[in-house]
């Protein structure tokens, strides 16, 4: 018998590739039912209006329309969502909750709300019936831009609320007004980051199929989070939760939005199909998802740091309006992660942040990756490369001065984090990151021979290095069933979905691990709730995390329940035993080996009795419940050149070195920080939503919206730092968002350089080429005027 | 959207007014228009059908309100169309000069919001779509003038 | 032409012949994944621009979402589900097995597409350098993987297996 073999660490393939690379993956789209209808929903061509009717009879006469549904056509089952994520227990703190509904009743408060339902026999004939409907509206001013929306006399979003404020939240740490009395420099800002959309290639989708003699409801949904979606599903549809069966098989791409629980449609089709009796399906086009799926990041900023002479952070002051959309079913996340992950990974012991978040006649905003975090990284960084230059240091050097020292954790920041529990950072070492990261991208050579060399040839080419932390791995808790079936195959369910991120290889490597098993022997079923029921789903970078921990557990628990049967069946004692191969068998007898197969057959007789204080098969589930999210760190550093007349910036090299604590997979790691980083490009430079001052949104097509496309993302180069979380057993920490998180703030930094004596400041993300170059003769002008 | 211009109408004032306010007329001569008809004292109901770009051409339910009135100088028009694609709102001002050579020359501005569909998928191409149907509907307007002061001349 | 009027499309699928009756307003993405239950073809945005539904048509890539059903009548089809015909558990084709080697795929969607691109891209350049490789990826959307391990799937693809440049 061989030693145990790792996977754990290792670049192990996946498990999941074969069937999504032939085909023959399930999602959602792909489900065909015997009898199966189709749905296509009317939408608001108005941000914001009175809606005194809407005709539907010529659409219910249309042959093929099975029904139309309006708001006044759903009774009782009619009411606003859930408020998803309450608010922190921050003193002080005002909350506004607003959440959607189903279908819009007296008034339409952004483009694409739904306001009926058509149900047909085709989703050809289903659009078709849109056509025959009318909508009597009164249009309303709309409320658009953040500001504006608070001025006195602003139109109303919700017009029982006295103003448009959705949320205003104060949280402070030591006393910024002292610090800034004794402050060598003062810096001031005003910084902006737009809206861009998730984007996932899937759209969203939802299927259901009532079966009347079983009395069950199955649901099949692109979502995040199967588990609460067939909870609330369970309540609203007055059935015991163990009659709802969610699914979320295959998901094309999640990124944030697909846990907005719960999306009108989410709620629509399942009842549609348990009143009509029959299989209904709603999949999203991709026009609709620009209206309907939720969006994020229009935040403005008004920032100050006051430094000492050395450049040391004496503290900083925030404050800013976040752009919460037409409701705001998941709390205050988004702006309370930015408000948190300002202060970086720096030591900053003086902090006065303050946000108002905003209703607007727009879509609604929920996190998509980075969830606010990218804001709250750009105000920072931005803030430190202009004290840099005020206070003649380098840029790194002011970095490395503030940072956070490996003795000073865990760190406590004073301040509640999104999951309500305290900012306490459990981990890092932030100095050698920063290190191997100037080492990668060779700064020192870069900023002594190769930029003045450039320089002097009249070419613009420009450094960016910048730091973040991401919190992630937040509770509340994950759970995991694991399984050794006679044939020795191990099967393990837990409730988290999975979009991309590699669940299929990551769980099993980790109980392969535990229980000396290959790899390809591990067979995960993730995000079915007949699988596994106990659960929240996959956001805030928690998989590996939360669930990976529970799974971790499960395992050792089976790990135990097999050394009890060998020890009773091999005659020898626990720890002279080993695990590996798939079979257990005494140390240094290999022929003493017996597969877990036939162990669990022998845990599951059929004649004789289970042992007092056992129990049968070789099976056990486990939770994971972290005290407190782990915070991950890490350093990305950029290198453009832009061409000055035409505003085009090439980015030729870009570096992240990350911490995510142990790396279970390398590959897949580095797989999350390509694409984040891709996504952080998309943002920083192509990807905005237009809305005009009517809250139409102009350019509600990948035609007009642009995703970063294989010519524009450079390759990434990645190094992984390992530091440990202590708030696991796998001291792992989230990476789904750390690509994406500080990418606007590498590239504002560098294409500043880059334009270095320009007078070019860059305090707003997106950078499309228009607007740079608009920003780039503003500069001009400027000096010129000097 | 504001969509504004001049044009050149080779006639003189009096005529090009007759031809703006006559729903006949103008059905024939506006790109897309199936039906319009007077449903009032200066106002007009019809029926167009148009499509931008990637929007397959649908039809739009158009009402229009004339008002402020001053024959034959100026006027200006409340616009209103929606239909399943989208919806435009808003006021365009027309007004005529009496050119010294006989001519005429309109100068109109429209300040039109648009909505739905139509500006999600269309906005690169509204711009130019409206130009171009103004620009199409004012030359077989101008047409139709030509052939109606020949035959008249004629006759 | 009244939309409901049915018309005859015959047509060869993955090898297969089939014959059918349909709408003529109806798309060959829709075509394939409902009528024929080949669900491999992904839609990702119905206006040509994502790639996810790209087929192959006589052996060219084209987009099924900007093609009408019986605009393929007689005419050859391939899609993901004919590169490698014994499923998940059979053999895969080469490009598909330096995909997974290559961790060039995360949620998966984007990529039957991205495949049916580079099938007849590699076809014709036998041996591409990044930039064309790149280039031909770009009217491909991913917005999983950043694309640098696709184009590393293509490399080893190319480096591994000479048949690719038949």
């Amino acid at each position: 018998m061989t030693g145990p073999r790792r996977y754990v660490g290792e670049r192990v393939r996946r498990n999941e590739d074969a069937r999504l690379l032939t085909g023959r993956a399930l999602f959602v789209d792909d489900v065909r039912l015997e009898g199966m209808l189709h749905v296509a929903f009317l939408r608001s061509q108005h941000a914001h209006a009175r809606v005194k009717g809407v005709d539907v009879a010529a659409a219910r006469r249309r042959p093929g329309v099975v029904a139309v549904y309006t708001a006044g056509d759903l009774g009782d089952f009619w009411r606003p969502g859930p408020l998803l994520v309450p608010p922190p227990p921050i003193p002080g703190l005002l909350f506004n909750s607003c959440t959607q509904v189903p279908l819009a009743k007296d008034k339409v408060r952004h483009a694409g709300e739904p306001l009926a339902m058509v149900v047909a026999e085709s989703r050809y004939v289903a659009e078709d019936a849109l056509e025959d409907m009318t909508v009597d509206v009164e249009p309303l001013p709309a409320v658009v831009d953040l500001e504006a929306a608070l001025a006195p006399g602003a139109p109303l979003v919700h017009e029982h609320l006295p103003s448009n404020v959705a949320a205003h939240v104060v949280q402070r740490k030591g006393d910024y007004e002292r610090a800034r009395s004794g402050a060598h420099a003062v810096i001031t800002r005003r910084l902006r980051y737009d809206r861009g959309a998730a984007a996932a290639i899937e759209n969203r989708a939802v299927v259901a199929q009532w079966d009347p003699r079983a009395e069950e409801l199955t649901v099949w949904d692109t979502t995040q989070a199967p588990i609460p979606i067939r909870n609330g599903l369970a309540g609203l549809l007055g059935l015991l939760e163990s009659q709802v069966r969610v699914v979320a098989p295959f998901v094309g791409g999640g990124f944030g939005p697909k846990i907005m629980m719960f999306y009108p449609e989410e709620l629509l089709v399942p009842w549609a199909a348990m009143r009509l009796g029959r299989p209904v399906k709603w999949s999203e086009d991709r026009q609709e998802n620009f209206y309907a799926t939720t969006q994020e990041r229009g935040q403005i900023h008004d920032a100050e740091i006051a430094l000492a002479r050395d450049g040391r952070i004496l503290g900083v002051r925030d404050r800013f309006l976040h752009d919460a959309g037409a409701y705001d079913p998941y709390g205050l996340t988004v702006p309370i992660n930015s408000q948190c992950t300002l202060l970086g990974p720096y030591d900053i012991a003086n902090y006065d942040s303050e946000f108002t978040a905003v209703f607007t006649n727009k879509t609604i905003v929920t996190p998509v990756r980075g969830a606010g975090r990218q804001h709250g990284v750009f105000v920072i960084e931005r803030l430190l490369d202009y004290a840099a230059r005020q206070l003649g240091l380098d840029r790194v050097e002011i970095r490395r001065r503030n940072l956070l020292r490996p003795e000073q954790f865990p760190h406590n920041h004073e301040i509640l984090f999104q999951d309500s529990a305290p900012l306490v950072y459990d981990s890092g070492n932030y100095e050698p990151a920063l290190d191997e990261a100037l080492r990668i991208v060779d700064y020192e050579r870069f900023v002594r021979e190769e930029q003045p060399r450039l320089r002097a040839a009249g070419r613009h080419v420009g450094i960016g290095v910048v730091c973040y932390v991401e919190g992630t791995g937040i509770g509340p808790y994950e759970g995991a069933r694991v399984t050794v079936e006679p044939s020795g195959r191990v099967r393990v369910a837990t409730g988290v979905g999975t979009q991309g991120q590699g669940h299929f290889t990551v769980f099993a490597q980790i109980v392969a691990d535990v229980l000396g098993v290959d790899v390809e022997q591990v067979h995960v079923i993730t995000g079915d709730t007949r699988e596994f029921h106990w659960g929240t789903g996959t956001f805030a970078s928690r998989g590996a995390v939360v669930a990976g921990s529970a799974c971790h557990a499960a395992a050792v628990a089976v790990r135990e329940k097999i050394l009890d049967l060998a020890s009773h069946l091999l005659e020898a004692p626990k720890h002279d035993l080993e695990l590996a191969d798939g079979s257990v068998g005494v140390r240094g007898a290999p022929d003493s080996a017996v597969g877990l197969g036939e162990i669990a057959r022998r845990a599951n007789p059929l004649r004789g009795a289970v042992r007092p204080g056992t129990e049968p098969g070789l099976e056990a589930t486990a939770y994971f419940g972290p005290e407190r999210g782990s915070t991950a760190n890490g350093v990305h550093a950029a290198i453009v050149e832009v061409d000055p007349e035409t505003a085009l910036v090439e980015v030729t090299r870009y570096v992240v070195v990350h911490d995510s604590g142990r790396v279970l997979n390398p590959l897949l790691v580095d797989g999350q920080i390509h694409g984040g980083v891709a996504h952080g490009i998309g943002n920083a430079f192509y990807e905005q939503l237009v809305y005009d001052e009517n809250g139409q949104l102009l350019n509600a097509s990948f035609m007009d919206y642009l995703l970063p496309t294989a010519t524009d993302v450079p390759p990434v180069e990645t190094a992984h730092r390992e530091t440990p979380s202590p708030l696991n057993p796998l001291g792992v920490k989230g990476v789904g968002e750390a690509g994406a998180i500080p990418a606007g703030a590498a590239f504002a930094q560098a294409v500043e350089d880059a334009l270095a004596g320009s007078g070019l400041e860059i305090t707003e993300i997106p950078l499309s080429p228009n607007r740079l170059f608009e920003l780039i003769a503003e500069a001009g002008a400027g000096a010129r005027g000097r | 959207m504001i969509v504004e211009g001049t044009f050149t109408f080779q006639g003189p004032r009096e005529a090009v007014w007759d031809l703006l306010q006559n729903p006949d007329v103008l059905v024939k001569a506006l790109p897309g228009a199936k039906r319009l008809v007077r449903s009032g004292e200066d106002r007009y109901e019809g029926v167009m059908r148009v499509g931008v770009g990637p929007v397959t051409a649908a039809e739009f339910a158009v009402a229009v309100a004339v008002r402020d009135k001053v024959p034959p100088q100026r006027y200006a028009l409340d616009v209103d169309s929606k239909g399943a694609v989208g919806f435009t709102r808003g006021t365009a001002r027309v007004e005529l000069e009496a050119l010294a050579d006989g001519r005429t020359r309109l100068k109109y501005t429209a300040e039109l919001q648009v909505g739905g569909k139509i500006a999600g998928l269309g906005q690169r191409l509204l711009d130019q779509a409206a130009k171009l149907m103004t620009r199409q509907g004012l030359e077989a307007l101008n047409q139709e003038l030509r052939t109606r002061l020949a035959r008249g001349s004629a006759g | 032409m009244p939309v409901n009027q049915q018309l005859p499309v015959d047509l060869t699928v993955n090898g297969v012949r089939h014959h059918r009756t349909v709408e003529p307003r109806l798309l060959l993405s829709d075509f394939l994944r409902h009528e024929l239950g080949l669900t491999g073809t992904h839609v990702g945005c119905e206006h040509g621009v994502c790639g996810a539904c790209t087929v192959l048509l006589d052996g060219e890539a084209v987009r099924s979402c900007l093609m009408f059903a019986i605009q393929t009548d007689g005419h050859e089809i391939t899609t993901v589900e004919g590169l490698a015909p014994d499923g998940a558990g059979g053999a895969l084709h080469p490009l598909q097995a330096a995909f997974r080697e290559a961790h060039a795929l995360q949620c998966g969607f984007c990529t039957p597409g991205v495949l049916m691109t580079l099938v007849p891209f590699l076809r014709d350049h036998p041996a591409p350098g990044e930039r064309e490789i790149r280039e031909a990826l770009s009217g491909n959307l991913c917005r999983c993987t950043g694309y640098q391990n696709i184009v590393a799937a293509v490399r080893l693809a190319c480096d591994r297996s000479p048949s690719l440049r038949r």
